[in-house]
């Protein structure tokens, strides 16, 4: 008999083992009706949705997959606190679906024995079917559910098939009380589980809540673990003694872990019996012929290589162009948004500050994006779990494993999804110490740096044809990044963060079809998440920047400036003959405009063309400019009145040059005379070891928010206004035309080296920094990770500049 | 009864596991996986820089470091 209940509410978990489809599941039951939670204290986060049946409500609860409700650490201890209510914000289940891989049922129903421990409703979600069908392996559910005593439901999410029935199935279990799964554990095992259960309760009131069974079975075996702390701060002495006393008469000698799950696949191995058929079968799974591909000695070695360079590539590659358009696009919004302000410190602060800062977050969007469109399809395909195999070996050498790879290499995109990405690593040691190094691998913000640098400065010279010495020079900064990455990581792993061995024990799931739904979704999420962290902090310390080089202005600085410009339109006027009344002259001053502008039109158009044939740019610039003389030349024979015209239009023509170089040179006098500036000529004795000035050193520290700020805090500084770029070849020249104010050379080869030595090393993203805080809920690690790289940085540009000024660079 | 363990199994052994020690987190997580005595496991392969392992137990493909596997006593069968 159904009954209809109006307007129910109930909450479930989505519990299973990881690579199960259970997001798939999730996100057929709750459609778009999902959001992220975090956890206080963990960095483990869930989902809810809200999936509706009749006229009912059912939250569910989306946990991480896991093996065991086994908790050594706080992350691990989640998924029973939030089965068991205790997490503050998270409502409490009423029911579990505990979701069930048909292809390899055993491993999966001992997290189901787990949970059905605890004697919640609970229905099963029997997932893969197919797959474990093309295996010969047949499953009869309707068994399966009279051994358990729990309501088995096929189900083929990305299908969808079996999505209702489980809803009703779900709707009808929550309104009855659910089975209690009672194990034959070992008499020894099973009186401590009681001993300790009724002890605990004697201590609930300290503790706060009253423990249920499982619990006390849980502690009884981890021995260690969060629950054991907790237990200890609140029983003190009394709680140990009594609690080791307890373990040692229900091992009996044996081992409480071998008890455990001898007798939970004891009975899963008597239920398999009964319920799963398995036919022999010759020849291999179609993942097995693909793994004999993929992690092949020579093939699969190959193939990986292959892989992560195309990843690599493409960041670069594909990346540029929707760069460009971002870039533009913010340089367009601040341009038309400045229009419409007048000037002064909230326009400044709106273009420069905000649109400025947002614009420097966005920027970065399509190589996270990228990468993590790479990340998710191999996640989804069931690659990753193989990368980490293969790399595995590697990697421990440094102290790090298999699961550290993708995080790093991520790193080369951008540290914040490779310090996210560190989630991914069981081991905290091992955690911390891929997040530590994640920075190291010289991200692409750095790139403008080395790009201006480089062309700036190293010849372009050309080895046996085709390598090129600007090339491997680029090379070698990003090897200074992973080369200064090795000896930290050996340090951190056998020092500070060293741990004890690390299960590296790890599944390699059968290959599935990535679906597109769930990787628009994950990449939706990611660089949801991206913008959020990463923008605002970026935009926070980028208007600090922006504030510090604004103010304080200085009235006495604008009015020496504005005079200068009074001089100059004055001379302005005295050279300019006044107008005949004859309107002609306007119009012919414009067409001369014209001809210049459509020179210059061309020219630009001319550089996009030939950006990487020098000589042919220099042919066809003189064409252009021989064309335009002549042209001008034409024009301006026509008639007395046209040469008259020429002549204004210079003098007009010059008047803007003028007027535009009084401002830039404002502009950076401004710079100066603000409290960057000065910081910069504060420290200018600290840097000059590096060969810096304070002009540098006041450019480091502007790019702290976003490090490719550098390029257009030195373009302001001298004077060529903020809008250069690295590959500007005004920009170029200045820096290398530059002086000191002995008049000797600012920039030479020892001293780029040695910026792009600090660059390469130096913590400086705010937001990494942010995100780091984050990941590791303390700011312990953050503040290291800074003073480590910058401390490092100083060092090694130090060395770099002393080096090559010896050598003669 | 041969005193052999998993980390010394060529490509392609079948065996059955006869018993499991390692630190207590590490055998717990070794049983909890599906290897525990009486169960059967194969050896599928090893990386291509000789660690870790990959073993078929219990229907399914895991991977584990060498280190690890020392610590799986076994059985040959085949």
């Amino acid at each position: 008999m159904t009954e209809t209940h109006r307007h129910d509410r109930h909450t479930v978990a989505l519990m299973g083992n990881p690579n199960t489809g259970k997001s798939s599941l999730f996100s057929a039951l709750t459609g778009t009706r999902q959001k992220i939670a975090n956890f206080p204290g963990v960095t483990v986060e869930a989902k809810i949705g809200t999936a509706r049946f009749d006229n009912s409500e059912i939250t569910i609860i989306d946990l991480p997959g896991t093996y065991s409700l086994a908790a050594r650490s706080p992350d691990e201890r989640v998924a029973t606190d939030a089965l068991l209510g205790r997490i503050e914000g998270t409502p409490k289940p009423d029911g579990v679906i505990i979701v069930l891989d048909a292809s390899s049922l055993d491993r999966n129903t001992y997290i189901a024995t787990q949970l059905m421990e605890f004697g919640l409703p609970a229905v099963i979600a029997l997932t893969m079917v197919d797959v474990a069908e093309s295996r010969g392996i047949t499953i009869d559910a309707a068994r399966l559910s009279e051994t358990l005593g729990v309501p088995v439901v096929p189900i083929n999410a990305p299908r969808g098939t079996g999505i209702e029935e489980l809803k009703e199935t779900l709707h009808r279990t929550l309104h009855h009380p659910g089975n209690l799964l009672e194990l034959d554990y070992p008499e020894d095992f099973k009186r401590g589980v009681d001993t300790l259960h009724a002890y605990l309760c004697d201590l609930s009131v300290k503790l706060g809540f009253k423990p249920a069974r499982p619990e006390a079975l849980r502690l009884l075996v981890d021995g260690a673990g969060p629950f054991f702390d907790e237990c200890e701060e609140v029983g003190g002495a009394e709680f140990t003694d009594k609690f080791f006393e307890i373990r040692e008469r229900a091992a009996a000698g044996r081992s409480l872990s071998m008890a455990e799950a001898q007798t939970r696949y004891g009975a899963i191995g008597k239920w398999m019996q009964e319920v799963k058929q398995t036919e022999a079968r010759e020849g291999r799974t179609k993942t097995d012929v693909v793994d004999s591909i993929l992690t092949h000695k020579l093939w699969g070695s190959l193939i990986f290589v292959a892989l992560m360079t195309l990843i690599f590539q493409s960041i670069y590659s594909w990346s540029g162009p929707l760069m460009d358009l971002i870039d533009g696009g913010f340089g367009s919004l601040g341009d038309w948004v400045g229009g419409m302000m007048s000037e002064g410190a909230l326009k400044s602060l709106v273009v420069d500050g905000v649109i400025g800062g947002v614009g420097g977050v966005l920027i970065f969007l399509p190589q996270i994006l990228i990468l993590f469109l790479f990340i998710a399809i191999l996640e989804d395909l069931g690659y990753m779990a193989r990368a980490a195999f293969l790399m595995d070996k590697l990697m421990s050498r440094f102290g790090l494993s298999g699961r550290s790879f993708i995080p790093l290499l991520s790193g080369f995109a951008c540290a914040i999804p490779a310090v996210m990405g560190a989630r991914v690593i069981e081991d905290r040691n091992t955690r911390l110490t891929t997040m530590f190094l994640a920075p190291f691998m010289s991200c692409t913000a750095r790139l403008p740096v080395y790009v201006l640098f480089i062309a700036a400065f190293v010849p372009e010279v050309t080895y046996l044809g085709f390598i090129e010495l600007q090339g491997l020079v680029l090379l070698a900064m990003y090897c200074v990044g992973a080369l200064a990455a090795i000896p930290t990581a050996l340090v951190l792993k056998k020092g500070i963060l060293k741990s004890k061995v690390t299960p590296f024990l790890l599944e390699l799931p059968s290959y599935k079809m990535p679906r597109a739904k769930a990787v628009a979704r994950t990449l939706w999420d990611k660089g949801g998440s991206f913008v959020k962290r990463a923008g605002t902090i970026i935009l926070a310390v980028t208007i600090l920047v922006w504030a510090a080089g604004y103010f304080p202005q200085s009235d006495e600085l604008d009015a020496q400036f504005d005079a200068e410009i009074e001089s100059v339109e004055a001379r302005y006027n005295e050279t300019v003959v006044a107008f005949d009344p004859d309107t002609d002259q306007e119009s012919l001053i414009a067409e001369f405009k014209a001809l210049d502008d459509a020179f210059y039109a061309k020219t630009t158009e001319l550089e996009v063309e030939h950006a990487s044939d020098d000589d042919r740019l220099q042919a066809a610039s003189k064409n252009e400019k021989a064309k335009l003389i002549d042209e001008v030349g034409t024009l301006a024979a026509k008639s007395p009145r046209h040469a008259q015209a020429l002549n204004d239009y210079q003098s007009w023509a010059e008047l803007q040059e003028q007027r535009q170089e009084i401002e830039n040179t404002r502009a950076g006098a401004h710079l100066e005379n603000s409290y960057l500036g000065r910081v910069g000529h504060a420290i200018e004795p600290a840097v000059e070891p590096l060969g810096w000035d304070w002009r540098i050193g006041m450019a480091a520290v502007a790019s702290f928010p976003a490090r490719e700020v550098i390029v257009a805090t030195l373009g302001t500084i001298f004077n060529l206004g903020g809008d250069q770029d690295e590959e500007s070849a005004t920009l170029r020249e200045v820096v290398q035309n530059a002086k000191r104010s002995d008049g000797s050379k600012l920039f030479d080869l020892a001293t780029a080296l040695s910026i792009m030595v600090f660059f390469a090393l130096c913590a400086q993203c705010a937001a990494t920094l942010a995100v780091m805080r984050r990941e590791t809920n303390s700011w312990k690690w953050p503040i290291a990770s800074f003073v480590y790289m910058t401390g490092l940085a100083y060092i090694c540009a130090l060395v770099t500049f002393q080096v090559a000024s010896a050598l003669g660079a | 009864m041969s005193n052999d363990t998993l980390d010394k199994l060529p490509i392609g052994a079948t065996a059955t596991v006869t018993d499991v020690q390692g630190d207590p987190q590490l055998q717990q997580r070794i049983l909890e996986m599906g290897v525990l005595p009486g169960t059967q496991v194969q050896v599928v392969r090893y990386a291509p820089l000789g660690d870790p392992i990959e073993i078929k137990v219990m229907g399914y493909n895991l991977s584990l470091r060498k280190a690890e596997a020392k610590h799986v006593s076994v059985e040959v069968t085949a």
